[in-house]
């Protein structure tokens, strides 16, 4: 079970910081070049310019990603030291908690300001969200005794998600609905 | 760590979870489905939906023999791609067509529906074309992006000598809200998926937008 663990944090570790490191390179390059477009801005909703671009991408004076680039390297790290079958002490496994617990308040707070103030998606965040949740939810079920939680597991994950993708569908229904017409 | 307790319940509940979860997944779809189902537009549209008193004519044929219409929204990179090709065939058929433009911006342009209250403001003072023009001439600058470029649509307010304190009351009004609202209604009942959209005597155009293939259904029209 713990192995099971270390495979998704492992995982979702590599692509935390994959993502990280995608936003932070593509930051250098709209910094260098004003007139660079980002390669994830596809069309005026999903794209990444307008969110990179924005005051919300830079919470904490310096871009957003940078934070991840520090943070996942070391998701991955105790996923791998899991998967190795090391003996991580409870403390070590309630601080990784801890930490992915202010990533999902921090990632809940960047999914209002995208849906509702900045109004564009961006892809590469949108893989932080997914892995930041999974990951936290995951490593709580794991760590905390939730019985009736842990039984649905699955279940509840993805009512989650399906939260998160209605407010996405309600928030630029107007654009999907030209896309379908 | 949860050694003390060997609980495997990611097996113990998998078959009540596995269905949960699949049953919560298939409930969503459906409900997608439905709102896309009721929410589609009826194409029972009338001829009056096409062209109202009230629409804009760029130009009035003497005869009324042909009306080319064109549902168009001034951030659309496809209508900017259209719009030179347009002039010319407006320029070459001046007084032999009636040149109708109605307003369809779409939600995705976050300034497209400001730029239609634009040119609405400015037919209010029977400078439409001028801002038509303006509009499409300048489309890269000002379209694309997702910041509000209203103080761009006032310079080139100013610029065709528009009565600037009308401009910016009427463009904020919500007479002209409602018109480019009702514009887009009539849109909407007539189906369309997209802009620019051309009718040529009330027949969708399914050609390209260019000025060969409008010329061709123009030449056709007047031929008959």
């Amino acid at each position: 079970m713990s192995k099971r663990l270390g495979w998704l944090l492992a995982a979702g570790g590599g692509l935390g910081t994959a993502s990280a490191a995608a936003l932070t390179i593509e930051k250098f390059h709209v910094l260098a070049n004003p007139g660079y477009v980002p390669s994830c801005s596809i069309n005026p909703i999903v794209s990444c310019g307008s969110v990179m671009t924005s005051a919300q991408a830079e919470v904490f004076g310096f871009p957003n990603p940078v934070i991840g680039l520090a943070a996942f390297p070391v998701v991955l790290t105790l996923g791998v030291l899991l998967i190795a079958k090391v003996p991580l002490p409870r403390w070590v496994m309630l601080g990784l908690n801890a930490g992915a617990a202010l990533g999902v308040l921090f990632v809940h707070w960047l999914i209002f300001q995208s849906l509702y103030r900045i109004g564009a998606l961006c892809p590469y965040c949108m893989v932080v969200w997914v892995v930041t949740i999974t990951m936290f939810w995951y490593l709580t079920l794991h760590n905390f005794r939730l019985p009736v939680l842990r039984k649905y597991h699955s279940a509840v994950l993805t009512v989650w998600f399906l939260v998160i993708i209605g407010l996405i569908g309600e928030a630029f229904w107007d654009y999907w609905r030209t896309l379908l017409l | 760590m949860a050694k003390a307790k060997p609980a495997n319940w990611q097996k113990s509940g998998m078959s009540t979870n596995l269905k949960l979860t699949i049953g919560v997944v298939v409930v969503a779809v459906a409900m997608v489905a439905a709102v896309i189902l009721t929410t589609r537009g009826s194409g029972q549209a009338g001829p009056e939906a096409l062209v109202r008193p009230e629409s804009h004519r760029l130009s009035t044929a003497a005869d009324g023999k042909v009306t080319v219409v064109e549902f168009l929204d001034f951030e659309c990179e496809a209508c900017g791609a259209a719009y030179p090709g347009v002039e010319k065939l407006r320029k070459e058929y001046n007084g032999k067509i009636t040149y109708v433009v109605r307003l369809f911006p779409l939600p995705g342009h976050r300034n497209g529906e400001p730029a239609a209250r634009a040119a609405q403001a400015a037919a209010n003072q029977g400078k439409f074309e001028a801002m038509y023009t303006k509009l499409f001439d300048n489309q890269k600058t000002w379209g694309e992006q997702r910041v509000d470029q209203s103080p761009v649509f006032q310079k080139y307010a100013a610029e065709i000598g528009l009565d600037m304190s009308r401009f910016q009351a009427d463009f904020a009004s919500q007479a002209v809200i409602d018109r480019v609202a009702a514009e887009v209604k009539d849109g909407m009942a007539l189906d369309l998926t997209g802009t620019p959209t051309f009718f040529v005597n009330g027949k969708k155009h399914d050609g390209d937008y260019t000025y060969e293939s409008l010329k061709k259904a123009v030449d056709a029209e007047l031929a008959k």
